[in-house]
């Protein structure tokens, strides 16, 4: 094999490398902005949305002087409660949620953590 | 019938500009409410939301066994008027078929299903109560004291006369407590009401009391996942059933649903009339049925039974399906109801 046909192999090699990762780079960042998110939902209002792919831990605090809080974490992809100044901390014990219809709600905050996420064919409308 | 007529209607009207809707309540039956559905536009669903939340929080009032209303004889005011001397409280036409359906509820489920039990339901209710809000001393409630209160639970003395719309305790230590069944029968009468006004493509969620009206999605039926009742594996095994409805009522009962911890065992709100202790055969039991109020009822009687009777009161029943967990982790089903299961996969 000449040196010239060598080159023009590698060459061949580098691009089909680079498209293929071009091409994956592509796909994370359409199932990123497509992905899951957790809502809170005070009093059945929207208040925020955390991205389920991003960790975080938010305070969410509730009540007239914001006596009432509830420790959102999102990490590896599933939200859940870690602490809670509820009288039953039903919302602490839940498990991580991260499949779209899943809740956890915390009756006595009157808080509800969705997960959503883009239609896809196969959603679960409830989880009960 | 009216049933599959509408579904017929429904099915024709292929429209896929429908937008899913979903709002929240706190404030009834001490459980949260949601309400899901696929309608045209936000003011078609919010219209469907407040006319959904009168009829709830009329219903959560006259079956309220706690509170007291302002001018309104519900059931707190039977069992605080009931005392032997008061004879007779003259109530909501609701009132009545509750108890009507609760006495049906009664007979069919051989007594598992028994209103006139609040004697003994109240005491687990305030020593669940005192459990959850001082954990550190956490009690059982004696039995001595819970068989006591079971001397006065004798249904056939709730006297209910349909003509007068009143209803009587003639026992004055009996108390009602509808909690396995209000819920589940208010449920299925908002449902009816809405289905009578044409309203369709509704899930109405009252604490885990699901009851579908029409479609979900695209015109197909609505699609509910059953959570894993044992809280250990819920990580690993989130949901243990996918279920495909429409026009179909689906309630689970479960032992992780509301329970205390005594030393370290706990102790669920599902009481057994023969034992007076929280049932311990199943995880949860979950039941299909084409009406709210008997899903309610047999999901808490079958959690009560043993697997060969409840698997004989589900095949004598129509339109009903049940899916038993044991505290094995075990499935059991009964024999139509994987016509309702699908596939789902989870990514």
């Amino acid at each position: 094999m000449s040196n010239k046909k060598k080159i023009k192999n590698d060459i061949i090699l580098a691009v089909i490398v680079l498209v293929i990762a071009a091409g994956g780079i592509l796909l994370l960042n359409i199932f990123r902005t497509e992905g899951a998110f957790a809502v809170v939902k005070i009093d059945g209002a929207e208040a925020e949305r955390y991205p389920l792919s991003v960790n975080t831990e938010a305070v969410i605090e509730t009540g007239d002087n914001k006596e009432f809080k509830n420790t959102l974490v999102i990490e590896d992809g599933k939200a859940f409660i870690r602490d809670a100044n509820c009288p039953d901390k039903i919302c602490e014990g839940h498990n991580k949620i991260s499949y779209k219809g899943e809740t956890i709600v915390c009756l006595p905050h009157k808080v509800v953590i969705e997960i959503v996420a883009e239609d896809t064919a196969d959603d679960l409308d409830v989880v009960v | 019938m009216l049933f599959s007529q509408v579904s017929l209607f429904t099915s024709c009207n292929f429209d896929s500009s429908k937008t899913k809707f979903s709002d929240y309540y706190f404030d009834y039956f001490d459980t949260v409410t949601t309400i899901t559905a696929y309608m045209e536009t936000e003011e078609e669903f919010k219209a469907v939301c407040e006319d959904v939340k009168a009829e709830l929080n009329e219903y959560h009032k006259l079956y309220d066994i706690y509170f007291r209303y302002d001018n309104l004889n519900n059931i707190c005011v039977i069992n605080q008027l009931t005392d032997g001397k008061h004879n007779v409280v003259k109530v909501d036409k609701k009132i009545i078929d509750l108890l009507l359906y609760s006495k049906e509820m009664y007979e069919l489920t051989n007594g598992k299903i028994n209103v006139a039990m609040g004697s003994v339901l109240s005491i687990w209710h305030k020593y669940r109560n005192s459990g959850l809000s001082d954990p550190g001393k956490a009690e059982l409630p004696p039995i001595e004291k819970l068989q006591e209160a079971n001397k006065y639970v004798d249904f056939n003395k709730v006297i209910i006369d349909e003509e007068n719309s009143t209803v009587f305790l003639s026992d004055p230590e009996m108390t009602l407590d509808v909690g396995a069944i209000a819920k589940g029968y208010a449920v299925e009468r908002i449902a009816m009401a809405l289905t009578e006004k044409g309203v369709t493509d509704v899930l109405l969620n009252v604490g885990g009391n699901v009851r579908t009206i029409g479609m979900g999605k695209d015109n197909e039926p609505w699609k509910v996942g059953i959570e894993n009742p044992n809280l250990e594996k819920q990580e690993e095994i989130p949901h243990i059933e996918y279920l495909k409805i429409s026009d179909m009522s689906l309630v689970t009962s479960g032992s992780y649903q509301r329970f205390y911890e005594v030393d370290g065992k706990s102790y669920h709100h599902i009481i057994d009339p023969n034992t007076l202790y929280p049932g311990e055969k199943y995880l949860s039991v979950s039941v299909l049925t084409n009406h709210s109020g008997l899903g309610d009822a047999l999901s808490t009687s079958l959690f009560l039974m043993d697997i060969e009777e409840g698997k004989k009161l589900v095949e004598s029943l129509e339109n009903v399906e049940a899916m038993w967990v044991t505290t094995d982790g075990e499935q059991i089903y009964s024999d139509g109801f994987s016509d309702y299961t699908f596939e789902y996969k989870t990514n």
